[in-house]
């Protein structure tokens, strides 16, 4: 049921928050970092920001475009795209298991 | 880490990927970096990205060669040596410098910041082995040390509570950025270009103007970007001596609390106010005489009022409320007969006061609301045996008076404070007493019930 995203292991933190991030676009590296502290308040620092973008890269998840000047931009491949939609059905489960059984447990 | 040296180190960092890793990202990895403000954390993840991408097939070239590995082993020990070697040093030298300076007098300066959350102490003169410590007081009853560098008295701290001025070791007047307090950075050092020594240091209460004053002169310095002081102003303010032909010491410098005025006690029997509203044409408007007595601490009410403790311990009240003519409206030379010694004895109400005894340490201060005025009185006890080694104990004597607008005292009251320790402060409260140890790096606060 975890499919892909297993493989990532310990990496996959920085790696969802970078898949994320792409969904609704390609962005270049600062970009990438400062929209992923916008959304979940991570500050990525750039070793990790590449560490996981090269491996993202490498399994074909993401894909670089064109540099603009020292700029490289990345977006979201099709395959990158059906890892993060599974695993973001993952974590609903988990969501929904946590709330339920946390809802028990606290007498909500 | 300072932010100049967390940038190199990361670009330095950078260059330390594999080839293949360097061809492929370099140039935009370090393009994140020139927008990026590195701290400790990205030089500490770029040296994760090194090892690992390193340890990664993926950016290995061809396997190394016996021979290769031998070079590359020798190499690695070498440059390890050298690594260790210099961050033991640098290691130490952080060491030293937070937790092994002494100072040589004691607690001499003591400064609180807003809301008297933090304190700045200040140990010894200029020197090399002489430090001011920064501490969180927050909880009075609990104060933690966030820090130590090097300086001494003077030490004075901006009323933002975010720079503190203290000599350098050569007794030049440096600023030091404690906005983050643990990590204090020296930002600037000033020209020392009056005759030593450095006897005071104040900041405006805008914090934008900063004295500094020498045996000789009063140098004002525009500090809103303290880390290019820029000289505005330079006031004569000669120390001379006194009628005995002894030395003194001048004493102390203080800014009024909307900033227009500055005033000084030179070590004379005089205490000179300047009208510093326009710091590049400050002018004297005052020189106020204290009754052949030297004036050894000031402090301005936010109501025109100066007032100022002498050396005999004559506590005078000046006006300031008629601009062009300051004047004298209250001497109270009474005080010391009610300040207890240590012993817990009163001074006889018809012996002299002080000469021939030994004098007292004091503070002076306005409440806020410049409704009150308090006096704190410590004396110490005189060495019968002049052994060094015992403990000399002191009694702080706190007077308190009600202030009337024309600078008139009334309904005074008296508390009293054993302490082992001389050299009181009145925090900005107008009520808060922080006695400094004389021969150890202590502060004792103390507000009377």
């Amino acid at each position: 049921m975890h499919g892909k995203f297993d493989e990532l292991g310990r990496f996959a933190d920085p790696s969802l928050l970078i898949l994320t991030s792409l969904a609704d676009g390609p962005k270049h590296g600062y970009a990438i970092m400062t929209d992923v502290a916008a959304f979940s308040g991570v500050n990525m620092e750039p070793g990790t920001l590449y560490g996981a973008l090269s491996r993202l890269e490498r399994r074909g998840w993401v894909r670089p475009l064109a540099s603009e000047e020292r700029r490289r931009p990345y977006e979201i491949t099709a395959a990158g795209q059906e890892v993060l939609a599974e695993q973001v059905k993952t974590m609903q489960q988990i969501v929904q298991v946590a709330r339920l059984r946390t809802a028990m447990a606290w007498g909500v | 880490m300072q932010p100049g040296l967390a940038d190199r180190l990361s670009r330095a960092l950078v260059g330390c990927h594999p080839r293949r890793w360097r061809e492929r990202y370099r140039e935009e990895m370090l393009d994140v970096l020139d927008q990026h403000h590195p701290t400790a954390r990205t030089v500490a993840s770029l040296a994760v990205s090194v090892l690992s991408t390193h340890a990664d097939p993926a950016y290995r070239t061809a396997g190394p060669s016996r021979s290769q590995l031998r070079r590359a082993a020798s190499w690695a020990a070498a440059i390890t040596a050298v690594l260790a070697m210099v961050s033991g040093c640098l290691g130490y030298a952080a060491w030293s410098e937070r937790w092994q300076l002494s100072g040589a007098g004691g607690v001499g300066a003591v400064a609180f910041g807003p809301g008297q959350r933090l304190l700045v102490t200040g140990v010894g003169g200029p020197g090399q082995n002489n430090m001011v410590t920064v501490w969180d007081i927050a909880d009075p009853a609990r104060p933690r040390q966030l820090s130590a560098f090097r300086g001494g008295q003077p030490t004075a701290l901006s009323p933002d509570g975010l720079l503190v001025a203290t000599p350098a070791p050569n007794g030049e007047p440096a600023l030091w950025n404690i906005a983050n307090p643990r990590q204090p950075v020296r930002i600037a050092v000033m020209p020392a270009l009056g005759h030593q020594p450095l006897w005071g240091e104040a900041f405006s209460p805008d914090g934008q103007i900063f004295a500094a004053a020498y045996l000789d002169q009063i140098f004002l310095w525009d500090v809103a970007n303290p880390a290019q002081p820029r000289l505005l102003g330079t006031l004569a303010a000669p120390a001379t001596q006194a009628n005995d032909g002894a030395s003194i010491d001048p004493q102390d410098i203080a800014f009024s609390p909307d900033g227009r005025f500055l005033a000084s006690a030179t070590g004379t029997d005089h205490v000179t106010v300047w009208n510093v509203t326009d710091p590049a044409r400050a002018a004297r408007i005052a020189t106020l005489a204290s009754s052949r007595d030297i004036v050894q601490t000031l402090a301005f009410s936010s109501g025109n009022l100066l007032a100022g403790v002498t050396y005999y311990g004559t506590v005078l009240v000046f006006s300031l409320a008629d601009r062009g003519r300051p004047a004298l409206t209250t001497t109270i030379s009474t005080i010391m007969p009610h300040a207890l010694y240590p012993d817990g004895l009163l001074q006889h109400p018809d012996a002299p006061p002080c000469p021939p005894c030994s004098p007292a340490a004091y503070a002076v201060a306005f409440t806020p609301d410049g409704h009150t005025l308090t006096v704190v009185v410590d004396r110490e006890e005189s060495s019968v045996s002049g052994d060094p080694a015992v403990t000399i104990w002191s009694r702080d004597t706190i007077f308190t008076w009600n202030v009337a607008s024309s600078g008139a005292l009334s309904g005074l009251t008296t508390a009293f404070r054993k302490v082992k320790d001389d050299q009181p402060t009145l925090a900005p409260d107008g009520r808060t007493v922080a006695d400094g140890s004389p021969d150890s790096n202590a502060v004792y606060l103390w507000t009377p019930p």
